[in-house]
């Protein structure tokens, strides 16, 4: 039984078999191919839902083996092909684990045949890591989910939207509500395998999409734990009990900047009065008056306006470096091309070459995390059953296609 | 097997607790007056974290290593609280996140509670000789050391990863920041909101041609929290085999990049370019054939539920719900390719449906006929109205000196066999002086008092 790395990797040596076909599960088992282990992606034939999930390689929806969004979620495991009815090659393949990855409500597993109990008996040892829609006990235990519902029903979604309540809360992009999901699997998987060099055990470790977005809220529980207010949406900036200032500043070359100016923080004000007087718009707001609270309070519009004609007066490079230069927080609202050019994130090495299961190679992002021991890198993903034979062979079930 | 345990640096477990781990375990609560710290249970037990860890990243990252049994210890400066003590989250007043009160009592915060449940709290003026060396005695009883200071921070303290070694051989240093130790970028400064723009995160959400939606929360500061618990279970997993230890660099922003998904290799891979006029999607859920897709108007003010239809066996279970109205069975609406073609029209007659509806009805009565659909809950929800939550038991209470009895957010998993072991709400500021500069550190009582006289502690 795998008790810890046996290579430079955390998770060299550790075998995880990936049944489940929701993306909350398939993030988790990146996470672990990405840092050494070896992930098994069971597929039925003709591939897992998230080939077919745009977009595509070349614009071309045809090619199972070409979606981005599989891409995003496989890189560096195996998959093999194994015919749902086929329990026998599936069964020999969880008794060759040490994970096994499922992502269903408890009547869908039914369904499949899997009873995660059984499994559980059947082989003490092996850790069980459910990641389902909304746990695998309760009475929304069948119910089904999306990115969108999980989003919406968990809460995060009612603080995400514009000033203008007529617009719908609006789902933040990149498919996050798996992404929450899958962060509690990796821990709690962490914590079962932690368990069992401890002990040689394994366990069922049961994670609820719906909880671990109700958890992740930020201040909205909290808000509501302690004053019991609930939180109103605003425009690309934090929902709060009651309005307050726009964050986004367009910029000369069109990019909008993030900058929340805390009214309260003195030297904050001493430091943007200092900066805006660099281009003549300080007008009068170094006069003293202003140094009271009360007066920036009530001059909060007059300050905004100032501080708009100012960004728009400068390129957002420009305004990035010399406000952090200043120490101001603030950020440009980057957009996915231009973070390939971030001078930064080339000296940290953070996009890396994969080579790409359609030919060619592409960047991809690097590990999240750096260990001063050594980082894994996302590996290829894998064509529709390109590992069937060499898997199957080794377990002594049937290969296909 | 080398797992390392933490012991006390001088005589024994002088704790004056009694052994009686099984009365600690789980939601069993302990008498309101009994704040002393427990033996701790669980898969972490036996770990000791000198957590330098303050505001959100920090806070929440070494949160699950209490709630799973290593022994957090959060260090604190007086001079300079930390803010989520501070921040205006209280019990019957309700003020904005940035209205703090200027003499703010750092024992009221709300936020400060739901972050260090199940942690020690000491406080140190690192500035004087006699606090810089008491961190390096606590350092050198714990296998753990966390911060997410500004880089330079704990270099100006002389605690590089090469110094924490010498204190605690095979130690791992866990470090959270915005941009990552290295770079020309490392010392900019950074809240959820900035990683969150920096990294893309902001720019592909929102309704296209408007300005980005983005988020209105510090997600990041979840989420680089999330994967700094991970980095460092994952570094305490190798070290239990190989003996070893490691420093760990996390950048938010790196982590947040991370998370982009297809959007980044659509641009990577197909070079598109997504600062366009029909980029992003808003709620909807473009080439995948998906809809209706989206937050549709229900009854009460302000209330939405998101439906998502994903296939044509989802159209025709929802159309059926309907009632098979006649506009569902135009042409316009019969295949997922004319669906999305004619989503403003379809999503007019979808809104229809459901404007008198409440959000739970909607859910209900879709998700009973196997159709994706959520309401759009509020807190007050989730706390109040949603009955999974309740029966998995998401939220869990415990007493406070100052608060009172609060609610705290759980863990979102449950363990067949590990435990969470809530055994204490957060510490007051410098709470626990006395049982670590004590118990642990091997201090006399006197001496102590001397610290706490001279402003040390």
């Amino acid at each position: 039984m795998w008790d810890g790395p046996t290579g430079e990797l955390t998770y060299s040596g550790l075998r995880v078999v990936e049944l489940g076909h929701g993306t909350q599960g398939e993030i988790v088992g990146k996470l672990l191919a990405d840092e050494g282990a070896e992930v098994i992606k069971v597929e039925p034939p003709g591939g897992v839902p998230g080939r077919r999930v745009g977009p595509f390689a070349n614009d071309d929806p045809t090619n199972p083996d070409g979606s981005l969004h599989f891409w995003s979620y496989n890189t560096g495991k195996q998959s093999v092909v194994v015919d749902p009815d086929d329990h026998a090659t599936r069964d020999a393949l969880i008794a060759s684990a040490d994970v096994l990855i499922t992502t269903d409500g408890p009547a869908e597993l039914a369904h499949s045949g899997l009873d995660l109990e059984e499994i559980g008996e059947r082989h003490p040892g092996l850790v069980l890591l459910s990641i389902s829609p909304f746990g695998l006990t309760g009475p929304w235990r069948d119910w089904r989910t999306s990115d969108l519902v999980g989003l919406a029903a968990g809460g995060p979604l009612m603080s995400c939207g514009y000033d203008d309540h007529e617009i719908p809360p609006i789902r933040p992009g990149g498919n996050q509500g798996f992404q929450i999901a899958a962060s509690f699997g990796h821990s709690g998987l962490l914590l079962a395998l932690l368990e069992r060099q401890a002990t040689g055990l394994g366990q069922l470790v049961d994670v609820s999409m719906h909880e671990a977005i109700a958890v992740s809220g930020e201040l909205a529980n909290p808000y509501w734990f302690y004053p019991r207010v609930l939180l109103q949406r605003q425009t690309c900036r934090h929902a709060q009990p009651s309005p307050t200032q726009p964050a986004l500043f367009e910029c000369a070359d069109g990019v909008s900047v993030y900058f929340a100016l805390i009214l309260s923080d003195a030297r904050t004000w001493t430091t943007l009065v200092e900066w805006l007087d660099t281009l003549g718009l300080a007008l009068d707001l170094g006069e003293e008056k202003y140094l009271a609270l009360s007066c920036r309070q009530e001059n909060f519009g007059y300050i905004q306006n100032i501080m708009e004609s100012f960004f728009l007066m400068q390129d957002s490079t420009t305004v990035y470096e010399e406000a952090q230069r200043r120490g101001l927080p603030l950020g440009p609202v980057f957009a996915p091309e231009e973070l390939f050019e971030n001078v930064h994130l080339q000296e940290r090495d953070f996009f890396v070459e994969v080579e790409l299961p359609t030919g060619g190679d592409a960047l991809f992002p690097a590990s999240p995390y750096r260990f001063s021991y050594g980082n894994g890198r996302p590996g290829t993903p894998p064509r529709l059953g390109e590992h069937s034979a060499s898997v199957l062979a080794e377990v002594g079930g049937g290969a296909r296609g | 097997m080398s797992a390392r345990t933490d012991k006390p640096a001088s005589r024994g477990a002088e704790t004056g607790i009694e052994e009686t781990v099984s009365s600690a375990v789980g939601a069993e609560p302990l008498p309101d007056d009994d704040r002393r710290p427990v033996p701790r249970v669980g898969p972490l037990a036996g770990i000791r974290v000198a957590d330098f860890c303050w505001m959100g990243v920090g806070s929440v990252a070494t949160r699950l290593l209490g709630d799973f049994g290593a022994e957090v210890i959060k260090i604190e400066n007086r001079r300079r609280i930390d803010r989520p003590r501070l921040l205006p989250i209280y019990k019957g007043e309700a003020r904005n996140y940035g209205e703090e009160l200027a003499d703010a009592d750092p024992n009221r915060g709300g936020l400060h509670n739901n972050y260090s449940r199940n942690k020690l709290g000491i406080t140190v003026d690192m500035k004087t000789k006699r606090g810089s060396e008491l961190v390096d005695r606590l350092i050198a009883a714990s296998s753990v050391v966390t911060e997410n200071f500004a880089p330079g921070v704990m270099e100006r303290w002389g605690l590089t990863y090469e110094r924490l070694e010498e204190l605690s051989p095979g130690v791992i240093y866990g470090r959270m920041s915005g941009f990552g130790h290295s770079g020309p970028h490392a010392h900019f400064k950074s809240y959820g909101p900035i990683v969150q723009a920096v990294s893309g995160l902001s720019f592909i959400s929102g309704l296209p041609g408007r300005e980005p939606s983005g988020w209105g929360l510090s997600y990041m500061d979840n989420q680089a929290a999330y994967y700094n618990s991970a980095a460092l279970l994952m570094a305490i997993l190798r070290r239990n085999k190989t003996g070893l230890g490691a420093e760990i660099d996390v950048s938010a922003v790196e982590v947040g990049i991370s998370m982009l998904g297809p959007d980044l290799l659509d641009v990577s891979v197909n070079k598109a370019v997504t600062r366009r006029a029909d980029f992003p999607y808003g709620n909807r859920l473009p080439g995948s054939g998906a809809a209706p897709h989206g937050v549709y108007p229900a009854a009460g003010e302000d209330r939405w539920v998101a439906i998502a239809v994903l296939g044509q066996d989802d159209w025709e279970r929802f159309v059926r719900v309907l009632g098979e109205p006649e506009w569902a069975m135009a042409e316009e609406f019969r295949t997922q390719a004319a669906r999305q073609a004619n989503q403003d029209a379809l999503d007019v007659h979808v809104s229809a449906w459901t404007r008198d509806k409440t959000p739970h009805e909607v859910m209900e009565v879709l998700q009973a006929a196997g159709v994706a659909a959520g309401a759009a809950q509020n807190a007050q929800d989730l706390n109040e109205v949603d009955p999974q939550l309740a029966e998995r038991g998401t939220f869990f209470e415990m007493d406070h000196p100052v608060i009172g009895q609060a609610r705290f957010e759980g863990t979102p998993i449950k363990f067949s066999r590990s435990v969470q072991q809530n055994w204490r709400s957060a510490p007051l500021l410098g709470e626990d002086n006395d049982h670590v500069y004590r118990h642990i550190l091997g201090l006399s009582e006197d001496e102590v008092a001397d610290l706490a006289d001279e402003g040390v502690i």
